[in-house]
């Protein structure tokens, strides 16, 4: 087995030097319905390269990516594998001619260790433990991926439970890894780590496609980038890293705003008696006794933008679940408007005209089960209640008019919601939170965790206009460059205590940086 | 398999065909099965068509039970919605049969006017199988009780409660008159009993009809069309998020366990004031749990609920009557329903692995 690898390997490397793709996608077509996910797509993978796809939510990325991976078939076009036509009957069959694929969701078993976990699916007979925890180590050696093979999943992190889906990729010997917005989930060094990891796949000449929209991933590994919007390819680059700024054009048509602030919001001075928040000494202890927040304090006042800065883990959830009504708090108290909300309802929270944009989107956020039309209205269907009944057609039109506000892009307002992709998500969840009737405030958790740089600038855009509208908004965020970008005060928590708060102002950087390390200012 | 063509049928078709297989294959097995026993199969059949629709006495009588399975199984599919399993349509209609004995017998409404001396029972029996489905969905919002286990546990209280209420002259026993009387109620004063719609003992179909018929499209238009059918499914689909958009989590599934209880009470008062007009022990007799099959093969629609009563119902009433003529065993009628229940699984694991794959 070691042994052919490696002589495919080989020979794969012969035809890297000849440049021929081994992968051809010739004008792709898919169509769900009456909406036109792709058009005429051509896509070569080249043996042991690093290919990026480039694109905003909705653009195709993930389609394409399961049409490779056999999840669809097209509707269009045809797909070669070594000069013969490949139709994947499913990813078990995309699996045996040598495609790989890493979901955006993983699908381990969280009480099983790592070696279970792999040996699932392929075991029979007997479980031989011991001989799989010698290919994880042999693999984590391979490649870099480091990894306990005994550890519970449910006591890995994010990016070791990403590892342990590589390497049940890799175990296979893949020709072609495909990695769907893999860098989502990561922390900054975590991302260090997977790019590496695909640089030594790469070079072991298993070709590699990754799908991401973070600029810098880009230029750091990519040998080509291709770029999708609505659906086709608008852009090709065989020499990424000195093209960036035409494939960003490219993939977003529009060029980004500039990420400097007007200098109008920064200036304002809050009037007195404008707070619409007030959180007094506010703690959270958990289960196990821990302190997970400790007397929090803040004042939020109209038309102002306050950052919560800090690593994850500081506190940022147990705050953000207090604030929104969804647990209550161990000790002190917080005013909406005056109003003692300490420990509410969620209903009691919302009805004082607080906007949530929740950091799990899929477990709080919304129900993917339902609708378009149902998620926007998910807090307010009462409000479409006609003699006793739902009135269907008003909630279609109220929504379709949300839809195009908040430039919600989706074949319909009857769409499932799960079938949307991850911008045009949270573009429905801040359409249904920032359009309450009485929003005075608005707390939002990692408003643009996971999506691309357009719908990145369109949320940022949705909550300047709120604050423009005298909106207080309390920004948790762990991205630092995010809050220094929308803020006008950042605060950092470490340990659930708040460090210290000063202006948001680039030149605040390192000082920011300390607190957040836990050094005192 | 070649079942891969089920995947190029349109979902619409799909729905009812799965079930319509399901039932098929059983109906087959079970004539097989009488032929295997030795028994004369076209005797056996003819047996059976006689018990289930031979006579407007044997279609009222398959009617009648098919009501009852009506009644449980839409409460079934009403609590499915919010992922709740109400597995407990036994001990509710117990429950209900109590409750109306009780009421027709020493309520004091034998003399009242205008229908109100059966109403007042039937409604006693729904507010009596409401709090017994209902306990079950305070437990599970209050500590966190699974209701398969706990409905299931209320059931063998109720059907041992009635018990107790036909054998304690304190309770609901008749009074003793001598020695050898029976372990059971008085019967029900004649202004309690359900009117029969045709006003004729020979067709006994009575006025659960209409009110079955008034009741599943209402559930149907509760399901999908109202604010609590919303709430429902999203309690269901994903509580967290049905919270913190402010729905009443608690109140929800505390109401939909009550309602599919008051259905299966409902029922149990069906049976009693329009059946059997006393209390005996073995007063439920499988009903609730041949409904909780019919609202499981249901799938989630009233329609469903409504053909698979009538199913289960003449399936009953003839095998019953099989067995007194052909000494067929009318427990055949539960070999056949297992055997859909197993088809039925089998065929839609098969087309959800289809699906995802």
């Amino acid at each position: 087995m070691e042994h052919s690898a490696s002589a495919m390997h080989q020979s794969q490397q012969h035809a890297a030097k000849a440049g021929q793709p081994w992968l051809q996608l010739e004008s792709i077509g898919k169509r769900f319905g009456s909406f036109q996910a792709l058009q005429d797509v051509a896509l070569q993978i080249r043996p042991g390269e690093i290919q990026c796809l480039l694109g905003e939510n909705g653009a195709g990325k993930s389609t394409l990516c399961n049409l490779i991976f056999g999840v669809h078939e097209p509707t269009a076009g045809q797909m070669l594998l070594d000069g013969g036509v490949y139709q994947p009957q499913g990813p078990a069959d995309a699996f045996a001619q040598g495609i790989a694929m890493v979901h955006q969701h993983f699908s381990l078993v969280s009480d099983l260790s790592v070696v279970d976990n792999l040996l699932l699916g392929q075991a029979h007979g007997f479980l031989r433990r011991g001989a799989m925890a010698d290919r994880v180590a042999r693999l984590a050696e391979q490649y870099g991926l480091q990894l306990d093979p005994h550890a519970l999943i449910s006591t890995l992190s994010v990016g070791e439970r990403q590892r342990v889906e590589i390497v049940k990729c890799l175990m296979r010997e893949p020709r072609l890894l495909v990695l769907d917005e893999p860098t989502a989930v990561l922390l900054p060094d975590e991302i260090d780590a997977l790019l590496r990891v695909c640089r030594r796949v790469a070079a072991q000449g298993c070709s590699v496609l990754l799908v991401t929209h973070k600029l810098a991933e880009i230029k750091q590994v990519a040998d080509r980038v291709t770029v999708l919007r609505g659906g086709r390819i608008v852009a090709h680059s065989e020499h990424p890293a000195d093209e960036l700024d035409a494939l960003v054009q490219a993939m977003i048509q529009h060029a980004p705003d500039s990420p400097a602030r007007p200098a109008a919001a920064a200036s304002r001075s809050p009037r007195l008696q404008d707070e619409v928040l007030q959180v007094d000494g506010l703690g959270v202890t958990d289960v196990q006794g821990v302190t997970r927040l400790d007397n929090f304090t803040l004042v939020l006042n109209r038309g102002e933008i306050i950052g919560v800065a800090g690593v994850e883990g500081n506190g940022q959830s147990e705050l953000a679940s207090v604030l929104s009504g969804m647990s209550s708090p161990s000790r002190g108290r917080f005013f909406i408007n005056g109003e003692e909300l300490s420990g509410a309802s969620p209903q009691a929270v919302t009805r004082a005209g607080v906007g949530v944009v929740p950091e799990d989107r899929h477990a709080t956020g919304c129900i993917t089960d339902l609708s378009l039309a149902e998620n926007i209205f998910l807090n307010r269907l009462h409000e479409f209640q006609r003699w006793g009944c739902l009135d269907r057609a008003a909630m279609r039109a109220a929504a379709s008019e949300l839809m195009r506000r908040f430039d919600v892009r989706a074949a319909s307002v009857d769409s499932r919601f799960g079938g949307l992709s991850g911008g045009n998500q949270q573009k429905a969840v801040l359409a249904r939170e920032l359009t309450l009737r009485n929003l005075t405030c608005l707390i939002a958790s990692q408003p643009t965790r996971g999506l691309d740089v357009g719908a990145v600038q369109a949320v940022y855009g949705h909550i300047r206009a709120a604050r423009d509208q005298g909106v207080g908004v309390l920004l948790i965020s762990s991205e630092l460059d995010e809050l220094l970008t929308v803020a006008d005060r950042i605060v950092v928590l470490y340990r659930g205590r708040i460090m210290g708060s000063c202006p948001a102002q680039p030149d605040q950087r390192a000082r920011i940086g300390a607190m957040m390390a836990g050094q005192t200012p | 398999m070649s079942l891969s063509f089920l995947q190029r049928v349109p979902q619409p078709l799909l729905r009812p065909f799965i079930p319509l297989t399901a039932v098929l294959i059983a109906l087959l097995f079970g004539v097989a099965l009488v032929a295997a026993t030795g028994a004369s199969v076209s005797e056996a059949l003819g047996a059976f068509a006689e018990g289930a629709w031979g006579s407007p006495y044997a279609i009222a009588a398959s009617i009648n039970r098919s009501l009852v399975f009506a009644l449980v199984g839409i409460g079934f599919v009403l609590a499915e919605r919010a992922r709740l399993i109400n597995v407990g349509g036994e001990g509710q209609i117990a429950v209900g049969g109590i409750a109306a004995t009780a009421v027709s017998l020493y309520g004091g409404v034998a003399d009242l006017p205008m229908g109100l001396a059966f109403i007042l029972p039937l409604l006693a029996a729904a507010l009596a199988g409401g709090l017994w489905g209902g306990l079950p969905g305070v437990l599970k919002v209050k500590a966190g009780t699974n209701e398969v286990i706990s409905t299931l546990m209320l059931s063998f209280i109720g059907i041992w409660l009635l018990y107790w209420c036909v054998q304690s002259s304190a309770l609901l026993r008749q009074p003793m008159s001598n020695s050898g009387t029976l372990p059971e109620s008085l019967e029900i004063p004649s202004s309690t009993m359900l009117p029969f719609f045709f006003g004729d003992p020979s067709m006994p179909l009575h006025v659960g009809l209409p009110a079955v018929l008034v009741i599943g499209p209402l559930v149907a238009l509760v399901l999908g069309r109202t604010l609590f059918g919303m709430h429902l499914r999203s309690v269901g689909l994903n509580q967290q998020a049905a919270h913190r958009a402010g729905m009443p989590i608690a109140r929800t599934l505390i109401l939909a366990m009550f309602i599919a209880g008051a259905l299966g009470g409902l029922a149990g008062g069906f049976m009693l004031q329009g059946e059997q007009y006393s209390l005996k022990a073995g007063f439920s007799s499988g009903f609730g749990f041949d409904g909780l099959v019919v609202g499981l093969l249901a799938r989630g629609s009233i329609a469903g609920v409504f053909a698979g009563a009538l199913l289960f119902g003449f399936l009953r009433s003839g095998g019953i009557y099989m067995e007194m003529v052909a000494q067929v065993p009318s427990a055949l009628v539960l070999v056949v329903q297992g055997v859909i229940i197993l088809t039925l699984a089998a065929v839609t694991l098969i087309n959800r692995r289809g699906e995802a794959v």
